[in-house]
Order: C-alpha cells, then structure tokens, then sequence
C-alpha cells in the first residue's frame, strides 16, 4: 500500500524510549545468483545422487550459514539468525528430528506459491537429542552480532501435521511442546540469549489461542533466556491485545500483509517489547528509509511511553525474495532504523 | 452423441534434444532459429503421437514454453524475469516480477498453435495461464493493489484469445492453478479477472485447477465463466467426487476427469483407469465428461507419458464399449 510521506527534519518531542533495533524473521535465501554459484543447491544435487558424503554436505552447508551471516551483518542488522539453511522447510527440520513423527507428500504453505512436506504422527513424540544446538554454536562462533535460535512453534506444528496417534489436537499440541522444551533447555545451557518461536499457524485459527498459551507456557518452563513469538501473514484481530498475556518478552507482528495490524496494535497498551514487521518480506518492491522511519515515527508518536524495545524486521522469512533483493532490502531497513534513531534523538 | 472425449491438460516432456537445445540456447551456443526448428519438430512428434493414439482435442504439448508464467512474462516488456526463489526441497524457479502497465503487446501464442493445427484435422486448444495465477506467482513492483494487477493481467489475456479465436481455435483452455490460494479473499476477483478474459470471445472455454485445497473453492468454482472444469481425480483415488455427490455439478457444465496421476511413475492398469471413469458416470452422464490425464505431463518421461496416455484411451475405449457408445 501507498502511505504519503512527509519528510521530519528535526527530531520529534516524544517518549521514545531505547535505540531502535534490527533483526530478521528466521529465514534467509539459500542460494545466490548468477555470477555467484548456487553451492548448497549443487551439494544437495550431488548429495542425493550419492556423490558427495553427509559430512561434505554439512560442510557446505556451514560455509553457507556463515555467508549469510555475513550478509546479514553486512547490511546492518543488530541481532542475526543462522538463515535457517539447513532447514528443508520450517516444520521438517524440526519434527523430523524428534521421535513420533513421519514425514509425508508435499503441501501448500499457507497462502504461498511454496511447499513443506506434511509431517504425520504416528507415535508418541520424545525429544531425544538437540536439534538446533550445533547450528546455534557454529552460528554464535562466526557472527560478531548477537544470533537468536529460531523454533518453529508447537502449535503451528500440530496444526500443520496430520495426526495418527493423539486423536486430539490438543493433546498433540502440549505433546510438542512437552518436546520442545527439551530443545529450549539444551539451547539455554548452550548460552543461547534469545529464542524466538514461530507461530504464524494461531492467526488462521484464533479459537485455539488459550491452546497456544498453554503450549507456550509449557515448552518455555524453565526459560531464564528472553524469548519471542513471532507471526506473520495475519490480522491478529480477536487475539489482541490477549497475544500480551503470552509467557515471552517480545512479539512480533506482520504489519505488511494485514497493514490493519497498526490500528488494532494501537488500540491497546504496550507493554512488551515489539517485533514491527514493516517492510514486505515477500515482494520485491523496494521500501524507501523515509517510509520506515515513518512508519516507526507514527507508531512511537501514537503509543507515547510505551513498547519499551522496538525491533524493526522484515514481515516473514526472507526466502520468498532472490537472495540479492533480500540483502538490499536488510540493508534498507536499516537505513530507516538509522533515519528513525536520528529523528527520535536516539543514540544508534 | 459425443461422450467421453479425449484430450490432455496441456504440458508434454522434451524430447532429450530439445533439452539439449534449450540449454545450449541460453548459454548462447544456438541461434533461436535452431532452436524453434526443434520446438516444432519436437511437437510434430507430440501430434503424431496424439493422432496415433485416437484423441479427440489435441494439445501443442509446450514444447516451446519453459513454466507456464515465466513464458508469458518473457514476452511482456511490462514484465522481467527475476531471480531464484525456492519452491520446495531443493527445486528454485525465476519468479518474473511485474515492473510496468501490464499492456498486450502482440500475440504470444498463437504461432504455435497456428503451426500444430496445420499439421492436423483434430481441433488443437488454445493454452492460457489465467491472470490471476499469473499475477500470484510474479512479484509486483507496479502496482498498489493485486486487484488492479489481476485485472490488467485479465485484459492482457482477453486479446490473447480474441487472437487465438480470430485464427480458428474452438477451444481455448485457461489454467488456474493458483486459483484457490486465498480463496476467502479472492475468489471474486479471480471470477471476475476469468469473466474479462472470456467476453465476447467465440469459442469453448476450459479450465484446470490443480494442485492443493480444491475441495475450499466448490461449489464456488463453478461460477468460472467455463464450458468444462478438469480437475485431477487421480491423484486423490476419486475422493474429490465426494464433492460432486454433496453438491451436484452444474447441469450446463462438463467436467474434465484426470484419471492418470502425473505425479507418480508408475502407469496404472487399463482396468484401473476404466474403473475410475465407471465411478464419475455414476454421478455425471458420460456426454459431459471428459478423460484427461490430472495435470500436464511434462514431469514424466516421454515414455511414461505415452503410456499414461495409452492406458487412458483403452481404458475410455473399454467404458465406451460397455455403454454401447462407437
């Protein structure tokens, strides 16, 4: 959508609040393009034709996560994930490494042009090992800016799961959650300092959203970590302001897709720190600094004092965009975090 | 009477030397004219086969089109093609970006099938990806709404087949294939983008959905503007009948079957695939059904196509037979 913007050259009387950070969504582009060679897709190729070993494809794929580390930090972000690129796609990564899952024939992701393989449960679900704890680590270890852990939620992965074994969706929702609270704990004890969980399943089915707090609560016992829960292509429309209530510190909400999102979040106090999605993660269409500053600039002027840390990030994963508008688009987004720093008198 | 006409949803593989071609094309190795002569040559074989076989509508097969957007966007200045973005696993496509008004410019494809209707007293149809799809796997940089790009992308298509009328085709197929992809928010708009292409257009229209929750957008569907909807039955064993039996199909519409599932190499038995259509004439009279394969081919090998398509012109045989129809 077109919104009108009118340049502020002087810095704006309002409570501001702390420095306006950046951050991602979770995923970012697997492969570049021309000229750049299309390593990962060449290694899986030849992975799957039995060409190269197990561990010669964790070594490209490793030398890709601290490239798109790299990018990311390039272009500016505060705090970085690993890209997500080892992920086959946001729920097979994940069950697929606990016990009680199989995984199944292609699906529709939500309303994309993208598909995940259906995981099916066929067994009571254990947490055996760590998942995402290596990755974390190798992440940690070759970024210079602080890296979050990405989980994908219990609730969006029961929802996206065909279930052979609970009979009931809440029974496998806390079942999950049960799971996954072995993997918030290995990440804790690893030095993870943030974890955020991927929930954008809830926005499609708001009923199920005391299901969701109680999933929340019980994959998160035991947290000392902040923690975040992101959605995206929704209105959270009838689960707000009840998304507050959640046992995390930050929430993050598409404000790109449902451009509505803005008027229903400023209906309400604020009190958490805020993931504002605000430049399209899904399109190529370039946003300018000065339309997110003042976007960012609107937002603080129409909630004074409240959101105590404002993130600005993209409005989903990055991996619906070509890596190269990907970058750029990091890249502006930061540019309008700086812009809105400025004209906020915040230090950057 | 006709009853249980043949034809194909669209797509067949590419011979090994049009592969071969393409490639050495876009690596600037062979000159375009190289390359279209085997484009032709290439479905000359894909008519023959056809012919060969007893069909009733035959297809071009595409051989000259790589992705059913792409294609399109390649001949539109208003469009460019963009980088690599995942589908799914390890499989990335360009996904072209709409850059400018989207405006027809000449036609895109009607050489094609000016060319394999000569080489035919069969009717070729027409191949169209309908505006919506083609606006929902593209990225937009132009405008400020999907509305207003659909319905360009609508008016664009519409002189497509004002030209592929004008030259002779009777029937003009428009896939959809993206069409239930926000069915709450757009099915209209894809209603009334279809209505666009259409009007005033003097010939038979179809259209093939596929793919995902087909079950969310019928009856819904059968406001398309359309003389027949194919639908992919096989690659569901016919539970989408289950739809036809809690809401009957338009009494004015016919209905294209898929009775050989394009996804899955292996090629079903005659009886099988005569089974499948006994089971469709047991809600729908067999002057309004067609038999088609579920989706276009080209994912199979040239042989396997071919012997999907065997499978289901004995099997449509077999039924005839049982009815009494020629």
């Amino acid at each position: 959508m077109a919104v009108e913007v009118e340049p502020r050259l002087q810095p704006v009387e309002v409570n501001a609040g702390s420095t306006i950070l950046t951050t991602v969504v979770g995923n970012y582009p697997k492969i570049p393009n021309r000229p750049r060679p299309a390593r990962l897709r060449a290694a899986i190729a030849r992975f799957d034709r039995g060409e190269i070993s197990r561990e010669e494809l964790r070594q490209v794929e490793d030398e890709v996560t601290i490239e798109v580390i790299g990018e990311q930090v390039e272009a500016g972000i505060d705090i970085v994930t690993d890209g997500q690129i080892r992920w086959e796609d946001d729920q097979t990564y994940i069950v697929g490494r606990l016990e009680g899952f199989r995984i199944d024939g292609l699906q529709r992701y939500l309303d994309t042009n993208t598909y995940f393989r259906q995981p099916e449960v066929v067994d009571a679900i254990r947490w055996e090992t760590p998942i995402l704890v290596d990755d974390y680590r190798l992440a940690v270890a070759n970024s210079p800016k602080p890296v979050k852990a990405i989980i994908t939620g219990p609730y969006t992965l029961a929802a996206l799961a065909q279930d052979k074994h609970y009979g009931s969706r809440r029974l496998l929702t806390l079942a999950i959650a049960e799971a996954l609270n072995g993997e918030v704990l290995a990440l804790q004890a690893a030095g993870a300092s943030i974890i955020q969980i991927n929930e954008p399943v809830i926005l499609l089915r708001k009923g199920d959203f005391p299901l969701l707090a109680e999933a929340l609560g019980r994959m998160l016992q035991g947290a000392t970590v902040q923690t975040a829960i992101y959605t995206w292509f929704g209105s959270v429309e009838g689960i707000y302001p009840q998304l507050l209530e959640l046992p995390v510190d930050t929430i993050g909400i598409d404000f790109v897709s449902k451009p509505e999102n803005f008027t229903i979040l400023t209906s309400e106090p604020f009190p958490k720190q805020l993931g504002f999605g605000i430049i399209d993660g899904r399109n190529t269409k370039m946003e300018s600094a000065e339309y997110i500053a003042e976007r960012v600039l609107t937002l603080k002027e129409q909630m004074p004092g409240q959101i105590p840390q404002l993130y600005l990030n993209p409005s989903c994963g990055l991996e619906y965009l070509p890596r190269e508008v990907a970058q750029a688009k990091l890249a502006r987004l930061v540019e309008g975090a700086r812009l809105a720093n400025k004209q906020l008198g915040l230090q950057p | 009477m006709t009853a249980l006409l043949t034809t194909a949803v669209g797509s067949y593989p590419k011979p090994d030397y049009l592969l071969k071609a393409r490639s050495e094309y876009t690596q600037g190795k062979l000159p375009r004219q190289e390359l279209e002569k085997r484009e032709r040559q290439a479905t000359e074989y894909w008519v023959g086969v056809q012919e060969g076989l007893g069909m009733d509508i035959l297809v071009h097969g595409e051989m000259e089109r790589g992705d059913m957007v792409a294609y399109f966007a390649e001949l539109l200045d208003s469009m460019k093609i963009g980088g690599l973005v995942r589908s799914y696993g390890n499989r990335y496509y360009h996904k072209p970006i709409i850059v400018d008004k989207l405006k027809w410019q000449g036609p895109m494809t009607v050489e094609m099938w000016r060319f394999t209707q000569g080489l035919s007293e069969k009717p070729v149809k027409g191949m169209l990806t309908g505006p919506y799809t083609m606006v929902e796997w593209s990225f937009d940089e132009y405008y400020p709404s999907r509305r207003e790009a659909v319905l360009d992308m609508a008016a664009v298509l519409h002189q497509e087949a004002v030209e592929l009328s004008k030259a002779g085709a009777r029937y003009i197929q428009i896939d959809e294939p993206a069409i239930h992809t926000r069915p709450d928010d757009d099915f209209d708009l894809a209603v009334e983008a279809f209505q666009i292409v259409v009007q005033d257009v003097p010939a038979e229209f179809h259209t093939h959905i596929c793919y995902g929750d087909v079950e969310r957008i019928y009856p819904d569907m059968l406001r398309l503007p359309v003389k027949q909807i194919h639908l992919a039955f096989k690659n569901s064993d016919f539970e989408l009948l289950e739809l036809l039996e809690r809401h009957p199909f338009a009494a004015d519409r016919e209905l294209g079957v898929g009775v050989v599932d394009v996804h899955n190499h292996a090629v079903e038995s005659v009886e099988e695939v005569a089974d499948g259509i006994r089971q469709t004439l047991r809600l729908m009279p067999a002057e309004r059904v067609w038999i088609e394969p579920d989706c276009g081919l080209k994912t199979r090998t040239v042989e396997e196509a071919e012997a999907k398509l065997r499978v289901m012109m004995e099997a449509t045989q077999v039924v005839k037979k049982e009815l009494g129809i020629d």
